[in-house]
């Protein structure tokens, strides 16, 4: 686990100082307070006049101790800051999109397997596989174009497109988790609740559409191999309902491996749906790391793709030994 | 039985599992349907240029950009009714045919997912599979980096690259290659590591093969079938990620005829002209639904848990 971030840290190091089109990174440690007098010494503190893997150390000890330098992107605040001050819209995201997933995904797979090859599991086929087979990009500028613009002309109510809340909003409530949902919920006000939740709807349905077919066609794959065990029969021998054969024999064990892709999915998304936060303005690390990919801020992108690579490589863990409690079969 | 006797018998027995391996698909309506859309499109593809002039794409007429002419549907606020529909599906931001245009995308977007399925599907295969026999220390490196790889955030990784080493259409092609070997390097690894325990392995093996013809000439054979499933659906993967990569701005010129980029010149006037944002998506979605039907009905087909 140490290992494989490293391994990411070695090759988001080499990446961004190695190749020659990299730009130098001192410019990203000069700030318009910083005085000429200092280069001197910034230029020693951080290692930039040593050769590169001997600055691969430096950076590295930079890093542990908190010193990820600045980022010019978002106009040379210190990168850790600018990352955690996003993150909790990510996280807000991530949980509403997660749950429209399961809500979606989970009863498309279960009547696709019990209707297996006929016209429900067809249907719930097609619909799975197009959420897979859509462009994030292009489903989210649809999404806005119809339930923004169209509803909007045709006075009918409709859905804000972008931002996590409204402008006039945004001072409403003190901002506790920066959680815009939970922030309103925690301060009892209405108004910003629902204007949050309002403001989450398109984003979370687009990320919800595109990753369902997966959870669908995993749970359709495992329902099917548990509804021909031995025990399926013997539960039905006994002369239970199909309901309670279904729902409280068969599904339980066919949950198992849906469980643990959810779980990886989230993981996907708590590094930031860019795409997805690109286009709905969405003010968290995904579209915050387009951004800087886009401006060459190499120390960004350095954090970025180490915490996402840190999340992956946790929830991996976390799914590894969920495994144990939920699958008493398997012992390591 | 001499040994050329025994290699027509099972060349017999695996055209006799093709051939029921077809008939199983034909089963199922929704590959047929798939692998009519895939068919139809590669042949549109492979004609492209004969129907439409390439020349076309770099003839710009600004005086009649977002143009809509159709008189069937009006799309609101720069809708020109009247008059005959002299481009079908209207025209985009430089005047051009938008129908035209995606036409002469159509090749491109192919070709260039082909490229990229089969080189990440050629590395990732021969990578594990050498790594996976051979076994110790060299599998351990490979796996280790394949878990490096599986944690970056691979869209990142293959902005970074394209960022860094300009915006052409190798290096975008490169960019999306270079994030997609890894699965592969999982998929067939298992495959081999199950295979190579069976007695046939060791039959060979007592009869003097040596590796590389154990690996490539047998157990190779025997465990591609699930990396069909995964090269099939791949393919409609790699048209989005790289059409992603077109539409996030990474197109090496603003005008090149691609699905992406079409639709990318659409944003600024996606209330004004939805339909150049519309078609060259929907477009996208059904070339990547098509390979999709047809590669999860292969996967039901080939498992032989979910087979007969």
């Amino acid at each position: 686990m140490i290992f494989v971030l490293l391994g990411v840290s070695v090759i988001v190091f080499i990446v961004s100082r190695g190749v020659p089109s990299a730009i130098n990174p001192l410019g990203q440690y000069i700030t318009p307070k910083t005085r000429p007098e200092d280069i001197q010494q910034i230029i020693k503190m951080h290692g930039f006049d040593q050769p590169l893997p001997i600055q691969y150390f430096y950076w590295l000890r930079d890093a542990f101790q908190g010193d990820w330098g600045y980022s010019f992107w978002a106009q040379g605040l210190p990168t850790n800051e600018v990352f955690f001050s996003r993150f909790p819209y990510t996280i807000e995201l991530s949980i509403a999109s997660v749950i429209l997933t399961v809500a979606i995904g989970l009863p498309l797979g279960i009547i696709s397997a019990l209707k297996n090859n006929k016209i429900p599991d067809h249907i719930s086929r097609i619909i799975a596989l197009t959420g897979y087979s859509t462009p994030a990009y292009w489903f989210g500028f649809i999404l806005q174009l119809v339930f923004f613009y169209y509803f909007f002309l045709w006075g009918l109510p409709h859905l804000p497109s972008s931002l996590a809340i409204s402008p006039i909003l945004e001072r409403a409530v003190p901002q506790v988790t920066s959680m815009p949902v939970l922030d309103g919920i925690l301060a009892g006000n209405l108004n910003y609740t629902l204007d949050a939740i309002a403001h989450l709807i398109l984003p979370a349905f687009s990320l919800a559409f595109i990753s369902l077919g997966y959870l669908a066609r995993i749970i359709r794959a495992s329902m099917l191999e548990v509804l021909r065990q031995d025990y399926i029969i013997m539960a039905r021998s006994k002369g239970l309902t199909e309901r309670v054969v279904i729902y409280r024999h068969a599904l339980k064990n066919a949950l198992i491996p849906a469980v643990t892709l959810t779980g990886l999915f989230f993981a996907g998304l708590l590094g930031g749906a860019m795409i997805t936060e690109y286009v709905f303005s969405w003010p968290g690390v995904g579209r915050a790391s387009l951004m800087a990919i886009s401006q060459n801020d190499t120390n960004f992108i350095m954090l970025y793709t180490l915490i996402t690579a840190a999340i992956i490589v946790v929830a991996n863990l976390i799914v590894d030994i969920a495994y144990l409690f939920l699958d008493p079969r398997i012992k390591y | 039985m001499t040994n050329k006797e025994t290699r027509t018998s099972e060349l017999q027995a695996t055209i006799a599992d093709i051939k029921y391996t077809l008939h199983l698909l034909r089963q199922n309506p929704l590959v047929v349907i798939g692998s009519g859309i895939a068919i139809f499109f590669i042949l549109l593809a492979l004609v492209a240029n004969l129907i439409v002039n390439p020349a076309v794409a770099n003839q710009f007429n600004f005086s009649r950009s977002y143009l809509w002419n159709n008189p069937i549907i009006s799309w609101g606020p720069l809708a020109r009714t009247g008059g005959p529909p002299a481009q079908p599906l209207g025209t985009d931001g430089y005047g051009r045919d938008l129908l035209q245009m995606m036409i002469l995308a159509i090749p491109l977007d192919l070709r260039t997912a082909f490229i990229i399925v089969a080189g990440a599907a050629l590395f990732g295969i021969i990578l594990g599979a050498i790594a996976s026999y051979a076994g110790g220390i060299i599998d351990e490196a490979v796996l280790r980096v394949t878990d490096i790889f599986f944690a970056f955030p691979s869209l990142v990784l293959a902005l970074v690259f394209a960022a860094l080493f300009g915006r052409t259409l190798d290096t975008l092609t490169l960019a999306v290659l270079f994030v997609w070997w890894p699965p592969y390097v999982r998929l067939i690894r298992g495959q081999v590591l199950a295979e190579k325990e069976k007695t046939y392995v060791e039959a060979l093996r007592a009869m003097g093969a040596g590796h590389l013809r154990i690996l490539f000439r047998h157990i190779l054979p025997n465990s591609i079938y699930p990396l069909i499933v995964q090269i099939t659906l791949d393919i409609g993967g790699v048209i989005l990620t790289f059409s992603a990569l077109m539409f996030l701005g990474f197109s090496p010129t603003p005008a090149i005829p691609e699905l992406g980029n079409l639709a990318s010149d659409g944003i600024t006037h996606v209330f004004d002209a939805p339909w150049l944002i519309l078609f060259p998506g929907l477009t996208i979605v059904l070339i990547s639904l098509a390979f999709n039907l047809v590669g999860d009905g292969l996967r039901d087909v080939l498992d032989p848990r979910l087979r007969r």
